[in-house]
């Protein structure tokens, strides 16, 4: 690029150039995130729900420690990839800055747990569909909106049952919500 | 129309006006990726980029990348004033 002198033209037309240049620069590698919390979530779930209804073990709670590997696997990987990246878009702050918050209010509500009367995984569902129709609306990965939709759809059902059956639905939400967009987003990340 | 507003000499220059539209529309981005973008050389990018610096216009940090190290740029409320003013004198030249 030299230095020469710009006509107003000249420089509107950089000026566009360079605002096209940075605007097909999203970091990829959201899929990751998904995938991770689909399985460990819809597995905690799963197993809770068994180990309670099935079985007359008396902590079926403790199958939630797989989240906190999980948490430290999700952070790490994170930091990894912005410190890869050669740019970081608006984009990319604003879906890390959701899930933030996200993460921040589901840990309020577990926080107050008994308060809910233990049906906090209703409006985890909740957070979750929140977080993840909002990243489809980012995207605009339509998967991902209608994951958003179906986690909706799962809160308002763990709302009407058990707080035993909310766990097979959160398992089953969470595979509809997070493991089916994310494996769609996967394949077209490549 | 009212006459020819002056155009901000730090921005009417090609290689700084490149820089400043493309950092507008990112968070922020390293000195290699604004290099490959504005398809620049490193002396000079780094000249204009010290120059837009001292204006308050962007904002430099440096870091390490494991042992590389690395500038990386984003730019300022400063910066996006002066862009806005700049755009707006332009106008005037272009009707």
């Amino acid at each position: 690029m030299s230095e020469k002198e710009l006509t107003g033209q000249e420089s509107l037309d950089l000026i566009r150039e360079m605002i096209q240049q940075a605007k097909s620069n999203y970091q990829k590698g959201g899929s990751f995130h998904f995938l991770l919390w689909g399985w460990v979530v819809m597995f905690a779930n799963f197993t809770h729900y068994y180990l309670e209804a099935f079985t007359s073990y008396e902590m079926p709670y403790i199958v939630w420690v797989v989240t906190f590997p999980a948490g430290i696997i999700s952070a790490v990987y994170g930091a990894r990839r912005k410190r890869k990246a050669m740019v970081t878009s608006h984009l990319d702050r604003m879906y890390g800055q959701v899930w933030v918050i996200v993460g921040v209010g589901v840990i309020v509500t577990l926080t107050f747990m008994p308060k809910l009367s233990y049906n906090h995984n209703a409006v985890i569902l909740l957070f979750a569909a929140v977080g993840t129709y909002i990243s489809g609306q980012l995207l605009r990965f339509r998967p991902l909106v209608f994951g958003g939709l179906a986690l909706i759809a799962a809160s308002i059902i763990a709302f009407s049952v058990s707080v035993t059956d909310q766990y097979l639905v959160g398992g089953i939400g969470i595979f509809a919500g997070y493991l089916i967009p994310g494996y769609i987003l996967k394949s077209k990340e490549k | 129309m009212n006459g020819f507003k002056p155009l901000d000499p730090l921005l009417h220059s090609q290689l700084r006006l490149a820089v400043v539209s493309l950092l507008l529309g990112v968070e922020s981005a390293e000195f290699t990726f604004i290099k490959e973008k504005t398809q620049s050389t490193a002396g000079n990018l780094s000249v204009q980029l010290d120059k837009l610096s001292e204006a308050g216009y962007i904002k430099i940090e440096k870091s390490f990348k494991g042992k590389k190290p690395v500038t990386t740029c984003k730019i300022t409320k400063a910066g996006i004033t002066a862009f806005e003013a700049y755009v707006n004198a332009l106008k005037g030249y272009i009707e």
